[in-house]
């Protein structure tokens, strides 16, 4: 499902690479932790896996789509496939629950029929249900994350990447968080998912990569975390 | 064959409906983002009414300063004046030489006893001037009043007194034409001031249109600014540039079509407003109102175009940088 393959990201030639020849491959349907210190290269792979970045070499292919053939009219047919979910939930503050998850669908061009019968699915499955009509500022940081996950999910994307999404939530919030994930990886959904959590990631007891100085130092099938390196 | 034109008709309508239904949802957003954002929106089209109204203002008072300038070149007297005794037949010679000048537009003439008759229905009230007028000698000269094309270039006019023969035999000769000696630098001058004024005019209307073109554009890029943080988002889960912009454009078309019809009202009643003390100061600002009344529809449609164009090319501009992937 996501293949890199001895990929580098340097931002400017003196500097060091953020990412120095990773390679990586995930299985459809897996759910994967990437862990690692502040700037081990996380965020940069991300951005790279969502294309807001290129790589300086080495190859990336995506739900069978080559970057290297990507051209950047086609970046937004790419983003649509991808479910994303940030720490900062990036919704739209002047747009309630059910148009910020509407809104994935309407810039897909689906119908409003097909958008009427989906939404209230996906709301629901994020236990939203009543609160269509709330702002994000009338919501929890819970809440709010749950809409952003019910955005990043709506289209039924293949992978769906959850960059810190317990960072700005409490332990009982962060864990609604991830068992909503699980849910997801559940039903079918790649899920790549990067926190600082120590307790998250041990007990999920899934496939951990952890990342240091822009490489990979390990990656376990059942891993866990101790803050500052993986064990 | 044609089960396969079928379905190529019908992807073809259905990428149609698409379409259509993006181009819905996007007017909804913009007019979604203009409600609801109401202090950006306030701001925004305040900042769009002053620019309007300074556009509106700035070809309203052009185009007095044009109908004043015009005024008072028509005003400029340029007079020949003749013999009290001059006869018919030489002065008909006189105008008809002198309509055959190409810088000349209009020929007309006061005969002595119009002007003694004016100079009398002037004075009508002023006895010891009547009396006085009707003791002396006539004395009025006939005048040849001549219209000019441009009022700084009466060479042509110079030469005509200096060797047209009718003329010379038929001239007054204790008074100069008014274009000539000492009457000539007073004209120049106040044809140097109508120049200067009009050009003055038609620069200033200029720079006061790209200033406020300019706070418009600083507005809404400001506005959009403060929600770069919605495109970045717009972007990553795939909207395309115009899904992205096109909610941007059509609240920008809205702050120009409401900062138009404000302008237009606010301009218009200005112009009511101002006429009479304006009239008092000899500034003709009859011909303008009575333009921007027989037209007003054309003028509120005019104003509304050059809101939404403002709007929309700030807006394109704005989002520009940051739509790049």
């Amino acid at each position: 499902m996501i293949l890199l393959d001895r990929v580098t990201k340097t931002y400017g030639k003196s500097m060091k690479p953020a990412l120095s020849r990773i390679s990586l491959h995930v299985e459809p349907r897996e759910f994967v932790i990437l862990v690692g210190t502040s700037g081990a290269g996380k965020s940069t792979l991300l951005k790279l896996l969502t294309r807001e970045e290129k790589p300086t070499s080495g190859k990336i292919v995506v739900g069978g789509i080559d970057y290297d053939h990507l051209k950047d009219k086609h970046i937004p047919l790419l983003r649509r496939k991808i479910g994303v979910v940030f720490q900062d939930f990036k919704l739209l503050p002047q747009r309630t629950v059910y148009e910020n998850v509407a809104f994935a669908l309407e810039i897909a061009g689906m119908t409003n029929r097909e958008i009427k019968s989906t939404v209230p699915k996906v709301i629901e499955l994020v236990g939203l249900t009543g609160k269509e009509k709330s702002f994000p500022h009338q919501l929890s940081g819970g809440e709010r994350q749950r809409v952003a996950i019910a955005r990043a999910v709506v289209r039924q994307p293949k992978i769906l990447i959850a960059d810190e999404p317990t960072g700005n939530l409490d332990p009982k919030h962060s864990w609604d968080i991830v068992r909503l994930l699980e849910k997801i990886n559940h039903y079918g959904t790649t899920v790549l998912l990067t926190t600082h959590n120590v307790e998250i990631v041990n007990k999920l007891k899934r496939r951990v990569v952890t990342l240091d100085h822009g490489k990979i130092t390990s990656d376990q099938a059942q891993g866990s975390y101790r803050q500052g390196r993986a064990a | 064959m044609a089960r396969k034109l079928d379905a190529k008709a019908f992807a073809q309508q259905k990428r149609k409906r698409r379409q259509w239904l993006t181009f819905i949802r996007m007017c909804r957003y913009g007019v979604n983002n203009f409600s609801r954002n109401a202090w950006l929106t306030i701001a925004a089209t305040a900042v769009m009414t002053i620019t309007l109204l300074i556009v509106f203002a700035t070809l309203a008072a052009r185009s007095t300063l044009v109908t004043t300038v015009e005024d008072i070149r028509d005003k400029v007297d340029m007079s020949i004046y003749l013999k009290t005794d001059v006869e018919d037949g030489a002065v008909e010679t006189i105008r008809s030489d002198l309509k055959q000048l190409s810088s000349v537009t209009d020929v007309s003439y006061v005969s002595p006893e119009e002007a003694r008759a004016d100079f009398a229905k002037q004075n009508g009230k002023n006895a010891d001037t009547l009396s006085a007028l009707n003791e002396a000698v006539n004395k009025f000269p006939g005048t040849i009043r001549v219209s000019l094309v441009d009022i700084n270039d009466t060479k042509q006019l110079d030469d005509f007194v200096k060797n047209n023969e009718t003329l010379k035999a038929n001239i007054d000769p204790d008074r100069k034409p008014s274009f000539a000696g000492e009457r000539r630098t007073a004209i120049q001058n106040i044809a140097r001031t109508v120049t200067f004024a009009d050009r003055a005019g038609l620069i200033g209307s200029i720079v006061f249109i790209a200033i406020s073109s300019l706070i418009v554009f600083n507005t809404i890029r400001m506005a959009i600014f403060n929600r770069k943080d919605e495109i970045e988002m717009m972007k990553l889960i795939g909207a395309d540039k115009s899904f992205i912009r096109g909610p941007f454009i059509v609240e920008a078309i809205v702050y120009g079509f409401i900062a138009a019809i404000i302008a237009t009202g606010l301009g218009m009643l200005g112009l009511f407003s101002a006429r009479s003390k304006l009239l008092d100061y000899g500034i003709a600002i009859g011909p303008t109102i009575d333009y921007a009344v027989a037209y007003i529809g054309f003028i509120l449609l005019g104003m509304i175009l050059l809101g939404a164009i403002i709007g929309v090319v700030s807006s394109l501009l704005a989002t520009r940088r940051y739509l790049k992937i």
